[in-house]
């Protein structure tokens, strides 16, 4: 995994964001990923401008269970495919963390983050520094620091190929 | 030390012995698609494989058309199509068109789900499926594609939270209010990638359908899957549907009695009362009695996880206690889970009925569980619905739902305001 340190605006949301706030089934007819980001976020109260907004690296920062509801991909598409390189959350809802791991898309869950996101110490438009390979998180704007959990050997696998279907392309080769 | 039920179908869909938080490989028994993914799968899957892949086994996959059936619109009818001409090209018989009705039920009904089986599909609530003892999961697009390769796909292995429930429910009451009290208990992430066991007198005694709405809504606990082991009426149902395997089957998966769990709860509903999700959580839990009165514009009774033939039967029950009238300021719209379901609500005599007092009876369909299907919401108005979810503007931007039991659904749609409908009944 890369070390690079990665610096952007952070972009803030609560506990529970379901899939529906994220991306929602309006738009579920969609079938190409990169047409996806023009919903990002419609339906959050507050963030509906978000898809006009966000600029490439800018990070999503959430509380706890990020993407719970409904197994639509499109919500790991339009985040992915907006620029966002990483979504730090306290906790990801199952289905939103497969989907991510599945595409080599960075999600890291960051202890104490919903209790810094409802105490204000970290908030829309911070500057954040992420050390993904470390998982160590800096608020630039305020100085306090988040720190990651290990991602799981097969996860990091997954990843380090850039995806579930390419993960299982080299695992081929190397058997054949 | 025992193993838990998902222990034992992980270890015996990966050949391998396990333990909690292991990464394993499963072989899956049924990998499949809805209208909604499905197209994106296919899409993915020609992509990937340049249009020259096979799917592993054209007997083990299938394609159910459920989330707007029939197609509403151009886009939605060529996704279907896309689908549709796909499972031509590669051999696969099992598409459940736009006639059949939700996905899950179609297969549960059409013997294809078997205790212990692993299925994989592009609905979050596939895992309704634990309701006769099959651990389905839903899953995004890639992990289906992947799964089409070689038949198998990375499972961790969970936790298992234990759930008891004794207790008969008063006259008015039912499961859907009984989820309700766990919802609201555990809170939107109080089965966090867990799966969960349910027992107790309450369970063994209760219908599939029952079943079905309470392992539907374990996804709203964001848990993995809620497994109940077919016993009584439902064992009967799925031998007679499924083959006599189910038996044998039945006892691979049953938890040992030393079987570890990680937290384990006890519930008694003797004196539950009608519990309803308020706006805009379905964690946000209160008793129906203190929203009652709560002006409302329309209800709607289905979904995956109270659409089946006894949720409809109970409904129908408020409605003849109320001299089959609904209020003439509500929409009420009722959609049947599957066909079958139909069909068995039209023998019963009951959608003649439904129609003459005034409720609007749907072809079988997901319905109102998007805000791209009939009766969508308009800014500012409520509804009541019997789905699973009531997310923030989930069915129209500004409207709110309130989700409720069958029973609390009618008695609302009969009084045009929110209702106990105990004081319909009793």
């Amino acid at each position: 995994m890369e070390q690079t340190i990665l610096r952007g605006r952070a972009w803030v949301f609560g506990d529970d964001v379901d899939t529906d706030l994220i991306y929602h089934n309006k738009y579920l007819a969609e079938t190409d990923p990169k047409k996806m980001p023009q919903f990002s976020f419609e339906y959050y109260p507050g963030k509906e401008n978000f898809a006009k907004e966000v600029k490439e690296g800018d990070f999503v920062v959430a509380g706890r269970n990020f993407g719970c509801g409904s197994s639509r991909e499109h919500a790991v598409y339009c985040l992915k495919f907006s620029g966002i390189p990483v979504v730090l959350a306290e906790s990801f809802s199952r289905i939103y963390y497969r989907n991510a791991i599945n595409n080599g898309y960075p999600v890291l869950f960051v202890n104490g983050l919903s209790e810094a996101i409802k105490a204000k110490a970290i908030n829309d438009g911070d500057e954040l520094e992420v050390n993904l390979a470390a998982g160590e998180i800096k608020n630039v704007t305020n100085g306090k620091t988040f720190h990651g959990d290990a991602v799981a050997d097969l996860e990091k696998d997954i990843m380090a190929a850039g995806g579930l279907i390419e993960y299982l392309k080299e695992q081929a080769a190397k058997s054949a | 030390m025992g193993k838990t039920m998902i222990e034992k179908i992980i270890e015996r869909a990966s050949g391998k012995k396990v333990k909690v938080g292991d990464r394993v490989w499963c072989n899956i028994d049924w990998s499949t698609a809805r209208d909604f993914g499905g197209a994106n799968c296919v899409l993915q899957f020609e992509e990937v494989t340049e249009k020259k892949g096979k799917v592993w086994d054209p007997e083990k996959v299938a394609f159910t058309f459920d989330l707007q059936a029939p197609a509403h619109a151009e886009k939605v009818a060529q996704n279907q199509k896309t689908i549709r001409d796909f499972a031509k090209k590669q051999g696969i018989s099992k598409v459940f068109d736009v006639n059949w009705g939700v996905g899950q039920h179609v297969l549960l009904e059409n013997g294809l789900v078997k205790p212990g089986d692993v299925i994989l599909g592009t609905d979050s609530h596939m895992n309704l499926l634990g309701a006769v003892g099959s651990f389905a999961t839903g899953v995004g697009n890639t992990d289906i594609v992947a799964s089409w390769f070689k038949g198998t796909n990375w499972f961790r292995v969970p936790e298992t939270m234990k759930i008891s429930a004794t207790g008969t429910f008063k006259k008015g009451v039912c499961m859907r209010d009984f989820l309700t009290l766990l919802v609201g208990t555990l809170g939107a992430d109080g089965m966090f990638f867990r799966s969960v066991e349910f027992y107790g007198e309450t369970i063994e005694n209760s219908t599939l359908a029952d079943r079905i709405t309470l392992c539907s809504m374990v996804t709203e606990m964001s848990g993995k899957v809620g497994l109940i082991l077919p016993n009584g009426d439902v064992l009967d149902w799925l031998r007679a549907r499924a083959g006599n395997e189910v038996d044998e089957r039945v006892k691979a998966i049953a938890a040992d009695p030393d079987a570890v769990y990680c937290q384990e709860l006890s519930f008694d509903v003797n004196d539950l009362e009608p519990l309803a999700s308020c706006p805009d959580a379905p964690d946000n839990v209160k008793k129906v009695r203190e929203v009652a009165g709560n002006n409302i514009d329309q209800v709607h009774i289905g979904s995956c996880s109270n659409g089946r033939f006894e949720d409809i039967a109970a409904a129908f029950d408020v409605l003849k206690a109320a001299n089959f009238q609904v209020s003439p300021t509500v929409r009420t719209i009722i959609t049947p889970a599957t066909r079958e379901t139909m069909k068995r609500c039209a023998e019963a005599g009951m959608i003649q009925k439904f129609l003459e007092a005034g409720v609007i009876f749907t072809n079988p369909t997901c319905s109102l569980c998007t805000a791209e299907h009939y009766g969508v919401l308009p800014s500012g108005d409520v509804g009541v619905s019997t789905t699973n979810r009531n997310f923030i503007g989930k069915v129209g931007k500004g409207s709110h739902t309130y989700l409720m039991s069958p029973m609390s659904a009618m008695a609302s749609a009969v009084r045009g305001v929110i209702t106990d409908p105990r004081d319909i009944l009793c």
